[in-house]
């Protein structure tokens, strides 16, 4: 199975589990971290859903998804016993447009990454170490 | 395979290397962590491999397209597959969850994929005796909540730094996200995380504080300019327990310190200026 369509297959059997009840919603830490306004746990795991059902989503659901910064708190925390961390990088491949989709949120795409990278190689490591590292 | 078998070729020839470091792409700013680890787990008796950098991508970077991301990872595992080392040891939490969660799945491994942490505390009784220097600091390890859930880093780490002679570990509330990356697409947060560090380190006295990730390295080595602090990664400790020589080049430039001619056209100079310098005159946020 190509990748994008594990994304989707991933996506669709996970929100289809998922009854948006909002308690990974009040285990995350990072809701406390965003300079938004507090939202409703339910409001916002139904928006979480929403991108995994390539949905709409409303915005408070589209900001907890943006800003997941992988703590996996949420896992833990559902009573569906769902791997929602997953669940949530599935959810934030989806608004970056990973399978296509219109991107919801702004792509950095840093053109630069792998010149950096190499560069980076060549004032740290030796001629050798280049050579049989990287 | 028992990660605690790391280091035995049993049953595989003796001259088959025992397992694959994958330090990863951005891990190339910090060549002497590179260098340290494989001198570590050389020093356990662990033969070892090294790779990195673009070349050996989980793709993340590419994660906005899936097509792109993929073929990054396939040829990652490929090329892991064909190296034929039965462990491959992350250093990067990225990687580690790509590779559980994507890349092995889409392409069948002929590899154990654990992380770097894990092979080299199964291994601390070996690594005891060559701690012989004493590392006289108040020592706050920086952790975070969200690899840790996978594989022990918090704790593991903190007992392979217990290890050192003349040292005082402490530790932190850990901050959300598996790495400070995280914080960049946020705004403030990032800041926000590194007060609340240097807070905790003032509560404790803590003089250094201890990196167990490169990103969280990477953000942190400026802290030092505005703060009477050291930064350095557990691998920096461990290394200066066992006596060996090292320099921190990343954290020197990031400090203001100049950056040798011979490096800068190593770098490329036009490469330098466009893609390095910027980042290495990125200000302190604390």
């Amino acid at each position: 199975m190509k990748h994008a369509e594990r994304i989707l297959a991933e996506s669709a059997r996970l929100a289809a589990a998922c009854t948006a009840c909002g308690e990974c919603v009040k285990a995350c830490p990072m809701p406390a971290w965003l300079p938004l306004p507090p939202a409703a746990p339910e409001a916002t795991a139904q928006g979480m859903r929403a991108v995994l059902l390539g949905e709409e989503p409303n915005a408070e659901g589209l900001a907890f998804v943006a800003a997941c910064t992988r703590s996996g708190e949420c896992s833990a925390a559902c009573p569906e016993q769902l791997d929602v961390a997953f669940m949530l990088r599935l959810a934030t491949m989806r608004i970056r447009g990973a399978v296509g989709e219109p991107p919801r949120v702004p792509v950095k795409d840093d053109k630069g990454w792998v010149s950096r990278v190499k560069a980076f190689a060549r004032m740290t490591m030796t001629e050798k170490e280049q050579r049989e590292w990287t | 395979m028992d990660m605690t078998d790391a280091g035995s070729a049993e049953g595989r020839g003796a001259d088959a290397t025992d397992l694959t470091f994958w330090f990863g792409c951005n891990m190339t700013r910090h060549g002497e962590i590179v260098r340290l680890t494989m001198r570590l787990l050389e020093a356990v008796g662990i033969s070892a491999e090294a790779s990195g950098g673009p070349a050996t991508c989980c793709g993340s970077p590419k994660e906005p397209s899936a097509a792109i991301n993929a073929g990054m990872a396939a040829r990652t595992v490929a090329e892991f597959n064909a190296r034929a080392t039965p462990q491959v040891a992350t250093w990067c939490p990225s990687c580690h969850m790509n590779m559980q969660d994507f890349m092995a799945p889409a392409t069948p491994t002929n590899f154990e994929t654990l992380h770097i942490t894990e092979v080299l505390h199964a291994k601390r009784d070996l690594l005891r005796p060559l701690l012989r220097h004493a590392v006289p600091a108040r020592v706050l390890l920086h952790q975070h909540i969200g690899f840790d859930g996978r594989v022990p880093v918090n704790r593991m780490v903190a007992e392979l730094l217990a290890l050192i002679p003349g040292m005082t570990v402490l530790e932190q509330k850990p901050l959300p996200g598996h790495m400070c990356f995280g914080f960049q697409s946020i705004p403030g947060a990032l800041e926000k995380a590194q007060r609340q560090t240097l807070d905790a380190m003032a509560a404790v006295q803590a003089d250094t504080l201890c990196t167990i990730f490169h990103s969280c390295h990477r953000e942190g080595v400026n802290l030092e300019r505005n703060n009477p602090i050291q930064v350095k990664n557990w691998v920096h400790l461990l290394a200066e327990a066992a006596g060996w020589d090292h320099h921190d080049d990343y954290k020197a430039w990031r400090n203001g310190g100049v950056v040798p001619d011979a490096a800068q056209q190593a770098a490329g100079d036009a490469v330098f200026e466009k893609l390095v310098a910027p980042e290495l005159a990125k200000a302190p946020l604390a």
